[in-house]
């Protein structure tokens, strides 16, 4: 008995340490995120930068002291670079719609992953033992990695630290009342630009510690910033976006839950979080200990958006005459461009099936390649294991991509704003679990290949007509549903949520619905664009992926209906340019942080504002 | 002692909408302005233009002849602006304390320093309260909580944005009570209102803003004598 115990008290303390970077990562996204409201979407790429820096600075210092100068000095380090990127970066553009921030921040991630590729090389690196804790204690029989207590008391020095910090301190005071109301903080007198740069350098501060503190545990790798940051989404969501104590406790629940779980049921880590997560969401939306933010308070910010009208006539002429002069590129172009103007097709579609969502839907997802990718994967399965020919399987991927959005949006349409958005990319990246790890199924990282359009499509030139007409298709069916009823009543449930419900439309349900339709045309376009590759890899589920659709939205302008066309064909080319470079990612961010610190209204909107007028277009009143 | 305000031809947009129009006003140390208006006449975009949370299009802002206008808030401030605004904004998850810190700025030379203790004087409902979260207090101590964290940042000059509104009879009057108290610090204090009978008490001049434009000014002796201005302008 006294061993069942013990295994039971380790298995308790094993997810207590495991919480440890989760809370101290999770805790910095907060605090930047309360005192700028920017999700810092680099912030799990400082985390892996603090792995990184700590495992050099060790390898200098050696001994004990050493290793804890070295973590510490890590965090530090991490701190100036968030500094760094603040003032060099976001400075710039926190005039700018809250979204393009985010952008910029995703430009950051790009970076920071080649510069650590750059210095540290492809290969995971193996974290040394912190010197004098390299044993294990016995608890009633069982054994426990000494390291393990250290990190559950590194987390319990941090959490009071904090504690302190915000609730003694002038400083914390000035953080805790910007979070409330930064406006009036001002007028108070107090410069935010410092408050803010304050909070960064706290916040990823936070982030490099926890990378430096697991470094015996976890080692440092590439991956480690896209891993940690779904799920330190979770943990923000649930614990309540703003309060330190509710990161520690969904920390916490959530490691505990992942240390337990397994031994019901292996592989169930992932459902028991999710079971979690939608308990909370149901019972307390905004998460264990946070507060409702203000309707339309976050992504959406602003002045209230102007109406969208159908296009004007020219407007209109215009898309017409781009469509024909598609038709008619085969007759001037070779097969490169055509195979290029296929996936700049493909991704238009994907790009406006986002925009539907998060522009007139007002419901911003970061995780839209979850349906691109479930479309995908859909059309690949159905012909690998069904044999089922291309045009059956085409249908059935926006099918599925609908379902799979139905199960998704259920849960997040009982948010709002940045919590919606972070529950988005938290489900995209189960998703991205599930076909990674599932080997037998889905090929895994191998992904599943010789996917091959039908007889008639697998000429270049049918392929081209098929995946244009199929894409100009879904986009018209966007506009349509969007000038239509459902798309007046979900666009007055974006621009408010009472007068809409007073007026008899059931909001979540309009959202919901208006969700799944969005999803499953990004399902359309993964389904083409698998067809278009001959295979699918989990990438189409990733991180990147969703990225991408929302770099090309917020390039194009999520207040133009064209936005998202022009993002499409501006970002995929580009990147076609760009990929073939080594060290692409670092050019790429580079040129991404570029554009949005340029044209903070988004490439069509600035050329809205240049060319508008003599498209019809009329600026709205604001 | 207290600082001039000089505000000249002020325009001011949200969006495109033109909010104010021309808007000139004066105040000078030791003096209590009102400015009148009905509902969505332009008075709160004015006080906001001056302390810089809206930025003005066009026109100059002054404190004691240098021009402010342009610079964001927190440096208005400092220069000595105090700014309380409308539906009191308090920091609902803060103490009492915590909100007074917030507005904490450096002494200014030639005005008492303003401490809790002082202004727990000024606000005997206060008192005691320093604990108490901000959030769970009743809307008349959070309005004066509002001003005691504006007084916090030792302002010389006080903007006041409808300081009456919503209050009980008897908070009124203690309201009534301490901006005579400012008055006699030498505090020059502009305050907006919609409610005549309480600018009345405290104002010494007024001016009176309809659609983003002043219309008239004059003394408050000279209000009180003109009901047919009064009903024109600010009866609803």
């Amino acid at each position: 008995m006294g061993g069942d115990l013990g295994f039971y008290l380790v298995q308790a303390l094993t997810g207590l340490s495991s919480a440890s970077a989760l809370f101290l990562v999770a805790s910095g996204l907060s605090i930047i995120f309360g005192v700028t409201r920017v999700v810092n979407f680099a912030h799990g790429s400082f985390y892996m930068l603090g792995a990184y820096i700590a495992y050099t600075l060790i390898g200098h210092l050696g001994g004990a002291l050493g290793f804890w100068v070295a973590v510490l000095l890590a965090g530090v380090a991490v701190g100036i670079i968030g500094v760094v990127v603040e003032l060099l970066i976001l400075r710039r553009v926190y005039q700018a719609p809250e979204l393009f921030q985010l952008v910029a921040t995703f430009g950051v991630i790009l970076v920071i992953q080649d510069l650590a590729l750059l210095v540290w090389g492809a290969e995971d690196l193996f974290g040394p033992a912190a010197p004098g804790l390299e044993g294990t204690v016995n608890l009633l029989g069982t054994r426990l990695p000494e390291y393990d207590l250290a990190l559950i008391a590194l987390s319990l020095f941090v959490l009071g630290a904090l504690w302190l910090l915000f609730q003694r301190t002038r400083w914390g005071t000035l953080v805790r009342a910007a979070t409330e109301d930064r406006e009036m903080v001002g007028a108070l007198g107090v410069n935010q630009a410092w408050l803010f740069t304050g909070a960064f350098f706290l916040g990823s501060m936070l982030a490099g510690l926890g990378g430096a503190a697991q470094l015996p545990k976890g080692g440092a790798d590439l991956l480690m910033d896209f891993n940690i940051l779904a799920a330190v989404f979770v943990v923000v969501v649930v614990g309540g976006m703003g309060s330190i104590a509710g990161a520690f406790l969904a920390a916490v629940l959530i490691s505990e839950l992942g240390a337990f779980g397994i031994l019901l049921i292996p592989q169930s880590t992932l459902v028991l979080m999710f079971a979690v997560m939608a308990v909370v969401l149901i019972f307390r939306p905004w998460g264990l200990l946070g507060r409702p933010e203000a309707p339309g308070q976050h992504g959406q910010a602003g002045p209230p958006e102007p109406p969208l009208r159908p296009p004007p006539p020219r407007l209109r002429a215009a898309g017409l005459l781009l469509l024909a002069a598609l038709l008619a590129l085969p007759a001037f172009a070779d097969d490169f461009t055509l195979v290029l103007a296929v996936e700049i097709a493909i991704m238009a579609l994907f790009a406006a099936s986002l925009h539907f969502a998060m522009g007139p839907g007002g419901m911003v997802s970061f995780g839209h390649a979850a349906f691109f990718g479930g479309g995908a994967y859909a059309a690949a399965l159905l012909v690998k294991y069904a044999g089922s020919p291309m045009e059956v399987a085409l249908l059935f991927a926006p099918a599925m991509a609908g379902v799979l959005a139905l199960v998704f949006g259920w849960f997040c349409v009982r948010l709002t704003g940045v919590y919606l958005a972070m529950l988005t990319l938290a489900f995209a990246q189960v998703g991205w679990s599930i076909v990674f790890q599932w080997g037998e199924v889905t090929g895994g990282d191998d992904g599943i290949l010789g996917i091959w359009p039908s007889e008639w499509a697998s000429d270049r030139l049918a392929f081209y007509y098929l995946s244009v007409l199929a894409s100009a298709g879904g986009i018209l069916a966007l506009q349509y549903v969007l000038h239509s009823p459902f798309g007046y009543a979900m666009r007055a449930c974006r621009d408010s949520v009472v007068r809409s419900a007073s007026i008899g439309i059931d909001v979540q349900r309009q959202q919901w619905l208006a969700f799944a339709f969005s999803g499953a045309l990004a399902g359309l376009a993964g389904g083409l664009f698998v067809f278009s590759k001959g295979s699918v890899f989990p990438d189409e589920m990733s991180i990147p992926r969703s990225f991408d659709a929302l770099i090309m939205v917020l390039l194009g302008g999520v207040k133009t209906l064209l936005g998202p066309i022009a993002g499409a064909v501006t970002f995929t080319w580009l990147q076609d340019e760009i990929s073939r470079l080594e060290y692409w990612r670092l050019i790429l961010g580079a040129l991404i942080i570029a554009i949005v610190v340029a044209f903070p209204q988004g490439v069509a909107g600035f050329l809205r504002a240049r060319a508008g007028p003599w498209f019809g277009i009329r600026e709205m009143e604001a | 002692m207290g600082l001039s305000l000089s505000v000249r031809g002020l325009h001011s947009f949200y969006g495109r909408a033109h909010i104010l129009a021309d808007v000139s006003l004066e105040a000078a140390a030791g003096e209590v302005v009102a400015l009148l208006g009905r509902n969505g006449a332009g008075k709160s975009t004015t006080l906001k233009s001056i302390i810089g949370i809206v930025r003005p299009a066009q026109g100059a802002v002054e404190l004691d002849g240098a021009r402010i206008s342009g610079e964001p808030p927190h440096r208005i401030c400092r220069r000595g602006l105090g700014y309380v605004p409308e539906e009191r904004r308090v920091f609902a998850s803060l103490t009492v304390n915590g909100n007074l810190e917030v507005g904490r700025q450096p002494p200014r030379p030639g005005l008492t320093p303003w401490t809790p203790a002082r202004l727990f004087e000024l606000f005997p409902n206060l008192a005691g309260m320093g604990d108490r979260t901000a959030g769970q207090m009743s809307g008349g101590e959070q309005q004066m909580l509002t001003i005691a964290r504006t007084l916090m940042g030792n302002p010389a000059l006080v903007l006041l944005d409808e300081p009456s509104e919503g209050l009980a009879p008897v908070i009124v009057e203690q309201m009534v009570r301490a901006i005579r108290a400012l008055k006699k610090e030498g505090l020059a204090i502009v305050l907006s209102e919609q409610n005549v009978n309480f600018a009345m008490k405290v104002a010494d001049r007024a001016y009176i803003i309809e659609k983003g434009r002043i219309r008239h000014q004059c003394t408050i002796d000279e209000l009180m004598a003109d009901e047919a201005m009064r009903r024109t302008y600010l009866t609803v």
